[in-house]
């Protein structure tokens, strides 16, 4: 990986929260860099601030202190309206409930997120690369859990953005699910060059990555380049 | 279609059932709006249409006896365009059973067709000038089932005159029919206008030459300054002996059709707004609902990248399309039903219609105003999308505070009731805001619903008040001329009476300062026992020797108080105008008049020992008895007005059930809706409760429960509201000539709390399919929307 490849810069990131008298710090001036297509796995238990971390590169929060560039853009000086875009066009979420639409389809729920993109993908295309072609008309209730995340994946990847955001994608799932679903994400990185971030509090999801990040308390206390990442499917728990 | 918008629209579908309720509210909120806007243009269009087919006059003057030279000189007054003379004269009719009082009043026609209040023929032919003949208005005919060709048997001055019917025909002046200021109500049986030619009039009535009605036409340019022309004329007749000249605006038909317009238009506007306002509120706590449970939703959409503003549109929306849809179906009614009810008012008043038309400003008004208040309610209700924070909404929302409640600090109180009604009283403390609206909901179902009811029963305690309290006597004669005092003796010997009493009754002309009214002023004896005077707070009020009591109305119209000097105007050419103290204002539901001691009274008109009628009790076939007497005029009875006003109450008690209805459907919806979003915000709230161990029908029965503590806490607000609705009603109603006494029988308010509870009942049913077909279990599992 070369340096000028930098897709998001996060400078010395730090997030507050006053609860009453108390302020608690969920990052503390964290600074990390990630890289065009990489598949980057943050690791750490709950309440470690990684959830935060993730909503502030997804332009759903914003930092305290500190500056997150994307593509030399400091989005933290961002008002509302810009971040809204900047979601639209540039970032895809993966949530670990899924969170779809009940009352729309599964293509509709892709729909709704392509709608308001400038470069959205083929949403066939993109329904048939996560296998859904033939469920692709049920409605969320109508679907597993694994089928249901496999919808929001379609629903992130077909905006076309330039990350994948997801967190815990598997948290709900039991393992075999899970597995796919990883594949799938992986698949996402290779087929349609995205970068991936994926944050999860299970250790052996960091194997398959190229990079591992180890939050806790706020920090980041390990970074670790994986120069030989493992295929999904090897992946237990 | 947007995807928001097909999400909108199963949103909308899985929630038809307040969809619906609401809708309904605005359709009739719009209809209304619309329909009874536009039957109150065509009336009025109508009626004015019909005024200048047959000229309505703009001067009304009646004089004692005028010659045509008097009324051809009026010209020399600047702006008359037309003067006419006429005779106009009450009198008995004899109809078939000598126990029916009937009367009429006979009116000439001059020689040459046209002039001011040309009658309008709708079949049949006109008049000849030789032969008796009549033409006859056609609410009298038809009330009386009369047909051309019949004859009619008009009693004038001691004879009787039988006419042929050729003609039957409408009049401007009747539209709405009643005999005078101080009817009640409309009796087209007993009382009935027939025209007949000027020299029948003139020789029957003895006004050979002469007349005893002005019609005056005024110039449109000169309409601004009519009250200077009703001065020049007053003078310029004043030897005449003008008894009163009315404006066409205080035309009593004429005042009464702009009365029943205006109460039209106030109505419309009324309820479409209550309406709205009840939908817009509605609309308000359910969508504030819907986005609360869909907080989730929410977030994801700002995480997808819509912005506030669409996400605001996507649940405004929905208010939108309740407005729209309502706007439209109501659009679709309204159109129809304001033709049917403008052919329904035409029919009822008997005038050609004129051309039915289609006003599309109040359609476009309506739209608008719907729109706007759906907006508006939908904004406010979805206002909170805005400060949901894409990353917070991710997170279940935090558990509310649900600290202790008031009532659990008296001990006393809080431990002996028992652990459900605990819940009970929890739930409702603690979303304040909804309960004080479903309590305010009913507090106002209970208020609307108890005006009917309250209406249904003031006609009754206004006649009871008025003849059983305030004047007592069973039956009221009135002579057709002055006579002495010696015919009370005389009336002894005719009829078996148990009390009489003279009475004389004379139109004047009150004056103070610059306020004045024609009021007949009624002298009895100083220890009458037929009239109880009281003053507004209930104190009795004795006849005085001299000075005058004044109805409280009356008092109101010349802003006179005890003490007060006010002038009274004979309409006699040479008595002179006396000035006479007032020292009583009295009570008077029906009618106003003013009361004197009767030799005082004669003194005013320089007379001695003079009566005009009289008033008595007895049980005596007494119409019967005094049918052939010379000098009777007409003897009315209490029983025959009662008569009547069992007939009017039939025609009421439609209205009345319209106005419950309304007030049904407002409680309904609110009650529904109310329970319907309490429900959906509580599931998970009963999901656990299933999980304990409770079953559907506990639960259901604790939501019921909620709602019956609110229905009793919003029936008690509803008293005082429903009570100051009805007064507000009242005063609405009350005219110069009837002030409608606010009486609420216990009955009323009894009443009125069934049909709430039943509306409540009725609403509450309604949810009980949603508690029941809800899947509580998967409630618990999943917190996505």
């Amino acid at each position: 990986m070369l340096k000028n490849d930098v897709l998001i810069k996060v400078d010395n990131v730090s997030k507050l929260y006053q609860m009453g008298e108390v302020t608690v710090a969920a990052l503390k001036e964290v600074s990390l860099d990630i890289y065009q297509g990489e598949f980057i796995v943050i690791l750490g238990p709950s309440g470690s601030g990684k959830s935060t971390l993730l909503n502030i590169l997804g332009g759903m929060d914003l930092p305290s202190e500190g500056k997150v560039f994307m593509e030399d853009e400091d989005i933290t000086n961002y008002n509302d309206k810009k971040l809204t875009v900047y979601r639209r066009e540039k970032v895809g979420f993966v949530f670990q409930f899924y969170n779809l639409m009940a009352n729309l389809t599964a293509r509709e729920n892709v729909e709704l997120a392509t709608e308001i993109c400038k470069n959205a993908l083929n949403i066939d295309d993109v329904l048939g690369a996560v296998g859904l072609s033939d469920r692709k008309d049920h409605f969320p209730a109508q679907l597993s859990g694994g089928e249901q995340q496999r919808v929001a994946i379609a629903r992130a990847v077909a905006k076309n953005p330039y990350l994948l955001l997801c967190d815990e994608p598997t948290g709900a799932l039991d393992f075999q699910t899970g597995i796919k679903i990883l594949s799938l994400l992986k698949k996402i990185n290779q087929d349609f060059k995205k970068t991936v971030v994926i944050i999860t509090h299970n250790m052996p999801i960091g194997e398959m990555a190229d990079r591992v990040i180890k939050v806790r308390s706020g920090e980041i206390i390990e970074m670790k380049v994986n120069d030989s990442p493992i295929p999904p499917e090897r992946i237990e728990w | 279609m947007k995807k928001l918008d097909v999400r909108l629209l199963r949103m909308i579908k899985n929630s038809k059932g307040q969809f619906i309720s609401i809708s309904v509210m605005v359709i009739l909120a719009l209809t209304i709006y619309v329909s009874f806007s536009m039957v109150a243009d065509n009336l009025y269009n109508t009626i004015y249409n019909y005024y200048d087919i047959t000229n309505f006059g703009d001067v009304f003057v009646e004089v004692v006896r005028i010659p045509k030279a008097a009324i051809d000189h009026l010209y020399t007054i600047e702006g008359i365009e037309e003067a006419q003379g006429r005779i106009s004269s009450d009198v008995p009719l004899r109809v078939a059973d000598p126990n029916e009082k009937v009367r009429v009043r006979v009116v000439s026609l001059p020689k040459e067709s046209g002039g001011i209040n040309s009658i309008y023929t709708i079949y049949g032919g006109e008049i000849q000038e030789h032969g008796k003949t009549t033409a006859v208005l056609q609410q009298f005919f038809d009330a009386r089932g009369m047909r051309l060709g019949d004859k009619i048997t008009p009693y004038i001055a001691g004879r009787e005159y039988p006419l042929d019917i050729v003609g039957v025909i409408g009049s401007p002046e009747y539209i709405y029919l009643m005999e005078n200021e101080q009817s009640l109500l409309p009796a087209p049986e007993k009382f009935g206008v027939i025209y007949v030619t000027e020299d029948f009039a003139q020789s029957v009535f003895g006004f050979q030459g002469s007349y005893n009605e002005v019609t005056i036409k005024i110039k449109d340019e000169y309409l601004h300054d009519i009250d200077r022309i009703i001065e020049d004329i007053e003078e310029q007749l004043d030897r005449y002996g003008v008894r009163r000249s009315i404006k066409r605006e205080d035309h009593l038909s004429h005042s009464m059709l702009m009365q029943e317009v205006d109460s039209l238009e106030v109505m419309s506007t009324a309820i479409t707004l209550l309406f709205l306002i009840v939908a817009a509120v509605i609309i308000n706590i359910m969508l504030s609902r819907i986005v609360k449970n869909d907080r989730m939703s929410i977030g994801v959409m700002k995480a997808l990248g819509y912005n506030n503003f669409s996400i605001l549109a996507h649940y405004t929306k929905f208010s939108l399309l309740i407005g729209l849809v309502g706007s439209i179906i109501g659009i679709i009614l309204s159109i129809p039903l304001s033709g049917a009810f403008t052919n329904l008012y035409i029919y009822y008043f008997n005038i050609p219609m004129f051309e039915m038309q289609v006003y599309y400003i109040y359609i476009v008004y309506g739209i608008l105003l719907t729109s706007i208040f759906c907006i508006i309610s939908g904004l406010i209700g979805a206002r909170s999308v805005l400060r949901i924070l894409p990353a917070d909404s991710m997170r279940p929302e935090a558990p509310k505070t649900g600290g202790r409640i008031w009532l659990e600090k008296i001990k006393p109180i809080w431990n002996r009731i028992s652990f459900s009604w605990k819940m009970v009283i929890r739930n409702i403390l603690r979303n304040k805001k909804r309960a004080a609206f479903l309590m305010l909901g009913i507090a106002l179902t209970y208020g609307i619903t108890m005006v009917p009811i309250f209406m249904s029963s003031v006609w009754g305690n206004m006649f009871m008040l008025h003849y059983g309290e305030f004047q007592t006597m069973e039956y009221n004669i009135d002579f057709t001329k002055p006579m002495n005092t010696n015919v009370i003796r005389e009336l002894q010997q005719l009829i078996d009476v148990d009390y009489i009493e003279p009475k004389t009754e004379i139109p004047f002309e009150l004056v103070n300062g610059w306020r004045k009214k024609v009021v007949s002023v009624i002298g009895v004896p100083k220890d009458t026992q037929f009239y109880n005077f009281t003053t507004p707070t209930g104190f009795r009020i004795d006849i005085p020797n001299s000075g005058v009591i004044l109805a409280e109305g009356l008092a109101n119209i010349l802003g006179a108080d005890i003490g007060d000097e006010i002038l009274v105007k004979n309409f006699m050419p040479d008595i002179d105008d006396k000035y006479v103290e007032v020292k009583g204002i009295t009570q008077q539901y029906l009618g106003i008049n003013a009361y004197m001691n009767q030799e005082e009274l004669n003194k005013l008109m320089e007379e001695r020992g003079m009566v005009t009628g009289a008033l008595l009790n007895s049980k005596d076939e007494v119409a019967t008895k005094l049918r052939d007497i010379k000098n009777i005029g007409q003897v009315q009875s209490v029983t025959d007005m009662k008569n009547s006003f069992l007939e009017f109450m039939d025609t009421i008690i439609y209205s009345m059930g319209v106005m419950m209805l309304f007030g049904g459907i407002l409680g309904f919806a609110i009650v529904y809706n109310v329970t319907v979003i309490s429900i959906s915000e509580r599931i998970m709230e009963f999901s656990s409760l299933r999980v304990l161990g409770f079953d559907k029908k506990e639960i259901y029965k604790m939501v019921t429960r909620e709602n019956a503590l609110i229905t009793f806490l919003g029936i008690t607000i509803g008293i005082p509201l429903g009570y100051g609705l009805c007064v507000s009603m009242v005063q609405g109603l009350s005219t110069e000539l009837y002030s409608i006494p606010v009486i609420i029988n216990p009955n009323t308010y009894a009443i009125t709390a069934i049909s709430t509870i039943f509306f409540v009942i009725v609403a509450q049913l309604a949810t009980m399919r949603k508690i029941y077909k809800l899947n509580l279990l998967d409630a618990l599992k999943s917190r996505m929307s």
